[in-house]
């Protein structure tokens, strides 16, 4: 146990007074099932926020007084009432085994081997090559590196990579040359920005498409990416640009000394060509037509009966962030089926904003919260009530259920003001290279041109993509 | 004061003990530094800094002391559970071969100096020693990379990731 801060504190009292207060007041037009909704909605936004226990302990919390208090097994409802009909405890715990908790399960297991053998590293080195010395080129290739990178593996795990192969040349480098800022800058920052590219590339993205398919919509792996990758590549492009703008380099020439060469023993080629086949299958889903979660068995399979994996890697794997997605696709379910997110959306009246206006507040929101939240969180905690808002037909017409919620997953990606905003964030700050104030300026402007670049995408290609 | 990394110094003339104190002055920042002029009273500073729930990272220890000599008090500490993991450092002229075999083989010392040492050749091995304990301890590296071997923490961050949240 460890000992809780006032805010600790202050979130654990908030959060149980918010479960247990629905219990005592009648709310006009919600169930009594949308009242223990409302309270477990309530309880976890506050943990979510406040932190008296971790993200992920909070996530299998949520699953669990789902199952409590409003699953058929559950102590309160084991007959169906007018306005409630319970769902069974399996379709919660259900969700720690969706696809797209299988889908990010083979996307940990490739990016885990692909550490264990350097290919992260060595792919690196190669595709720096072609950007030459200049300082300038040099940013943008590692920018590039690092988004795609970080589209197949985690974005904390790719910056952190990235940070060993920038490390040598800041120390290198005068230091009142702004190119040093701009360095360490650039390497959260694509990692932030290419984690939007492909639906494994971050978890928010797993929150967008988990809760789109509970309603019926299947996204697949190359969609996604056609969704996306535009979006990444302008976002890239521009904070490039705003770098160099901002960390005008003074140096000519920097080298990479990157030495090194490819682990050709068995197993790392037996890798190279499971991540191969993996990406290819998942991005040409429209041609065979194979679920991609399907598919992500396939590196699970191959890697652990070739034992290119061990049963250590497979303790190594991030599981907590399975749990935080797995919750955060439950607490969804039942705000459908209580009625809460419904009434949530009905309680404003929304007819008076237009769909831009909505797009717009959708996005700002989303990267105003998750500055300040997990990433994940603030996906969690706004894909529902948009989900509500286009299923309810209140928004009207031009709100689109895809669009939205791609909106609010792609806005949670590119909050990068503070360094608490995201892991990638906070390892960029921790070099000690750059103060808080230089990644709070170039994360604003990025903050605000991504707004606006999310809704123009919103409202032209988005809709001609999805028709 | 809780969770703390600190460095200890054994040493005691007076005047050597003021020269490292001085040398290591920016790690205190990061690393509060204690100092012990006998074994006995390091065995006091360490069980107070345990109590009080922090770590010894750090030990830089003359061998010639008052009472019981450096070599033996290392290898004391290495024998408990709380200091097994603290980085052990011979600052010293005087240990002769046989001390010095001790010290390597039965404290598992981490490292020689030799007096009188350059300021910075003791920042590398203090920088390089405290970058072990990190790593080996599995401590978040991110609070040291500032002041430590920013790459070597940054690479253990792969054996042993952060995560996307």
């Amino acid at each position: 146990m460890t000992t809780f801060t006032k805010k600790q504190w202050i979130g654990l009292a908030l959060g149980l007074i918010g479960l247990i207060a629905p219990f005592f007041f009648n709310i006009e037009g919600l169930s009594e099932a949308g009242h223990i909704g409302l309270g477990i909605f309530f309880l976890a936004a506050v943990f979510w926020m406040l932190e008296p226990v971790p993200i992920y302990a909070t996530s299998v919390l949520v699953i669990f007084l789902q199952i409590l208090l409003l699953s058929k097994e559950g102590l309160i409802f084991s007959t169906p009432t007018d306005f409630y009909n319970p769902d069974s405890y399996t379709a919660f715990i259900g969700t720690l085994a969706s696809p797209i908790i299988i889908l990010f399960l083979g996307g940990f297991v490739l990016a885990d081997a692909a550490v264990k053998y350097n290919l992260d590293r060595n792919l690196t080195r190669i595709l720096l090559k072609p950007f030459g010395d200049k300082p300038k080129y040099i940013v943008l290739g590692l920018m590039v590196v690092t988004a795609l990178l970080s589209a197949f593996m985690s974005n904390t795990a790719t910056t952190a990579m990235m940070m060993t192969v920038i490390i040598p040349i800041i120390a290198r480098i005068d230091k009142s040359d702004p190119l040093r800022i701009g360095l360490a800058l650039c390497i959260p920052f694509a990692a932030n920005i290419g984690g939007m590219a492909t639906p494994i590339g971050t978890p928010p993205n797993a929150v967008v498409i988990g809760t789109l398919s509970n309603q019926g919509i299947n996204i697949p792996f190359g969609d996604w990416m056609i969704l996306a990758t535009p979006l990444v590549i302008i976002v890239l492009f521009l904070t490039w640009l705003l770098l160099l703008f901002m960390f005008k380099p003074s140096t000519e020439s920097i080298q990479l000394d990157m030495s090194g060469r490819f682990n050709t023993s068995g197993n790392a080629v037996l890798l190279y060509l499971v991540f191969a086949v993996t990406v290819l299958l998942w991005v040409s889903e429209s041609l065979h037509g194979m679920k991609s979660a399907i598919i992500a068995l396939i590196p699970v399979v191959v890697l652990s009966v070739t034992k290119v994996i061990t049963k250590e890697d497979i303790r190594k794997l991030p599981w907590e962030v399975l749990w935080l997605v797995a919750g955060g696709i439950s607490l969804g379910i039942s705000m459908k089926n209580t009625g809460l997110a419904e009434w949530i959306v009905t309680s404003i009246e929304w007819t008076s904003f237009g769909t831009i206006t909505m797009i717009v507040a959708f996005s700002a929101v989303a990267i105003i919260m998750s500055n300040f939240l997990s990433n994940t969180v603030t996906a969690t905690l706004l894909i529902p009530l948009a989900v509500s808002l286009a299923t309810s037909g209140i928004a009207g017409e031009g709100f689109n259920l895809i669009i939205i919620s791609v909106v609010i997953g792609m806005s949670a990606s590119l909050a990068m003001v503070l360094p608490i905003s995201t892991p990638p964030n906070a390892i960029a700050i921790s070099t000690g290279t750059l103060e808080t104030k230089n990644m709070a300026k170039a994360g604003f402007v990025i903050g605000v041109f991504g707004i606006a670049l999310v809704t123009l995408y919103a409202i032209f290609y988005w809709p001609i993509m999805l028709n | 004061m809780e969770n703390q990394i600190f460095i200890l110094v054994v040493e005691d003339e007076l005047e050597v003990m003021d020269a490292l104190v001085n040398d290591l002055e920016e790690f205190e920042t990061h690393f509060p530094i204690e100092i012990a002029n006998s074994a006995a009273e390091a065995e006091q500073v360490v069980q107070h800094i345990i109590d009080s729930g922090s770590t010894v990272g750090l030990i830089l220890c003359d061998h010639v002391l008052p009472g019981k000599n450096g070599v033996d008090l290392l290898i004391e500490l290495q024998n408990e559970n709380k200091t097994k993991d603290s980085r052990k450092v011979l600052v010293t002229g005087q240990a002769g071969l046989e001390d010095t075999v001790q010290a390597v083989n039965k404290a598992h010392l981490n490292h020689y100096i030799a007096k009188p040492w350059s300021k910075e050749a003791l920042h590398d091995v203090v920088i390089q020693q405290l970058t072990d304990y990190v790593i080996r301890r599995k401590l978040n590296p991110l609070p040291y990379m500032s002041i430590l071997d920013a790459g070597r923490l940054a690479e253990s961050l792969r054996d042993n990731p952060l995560t996307d949240h």
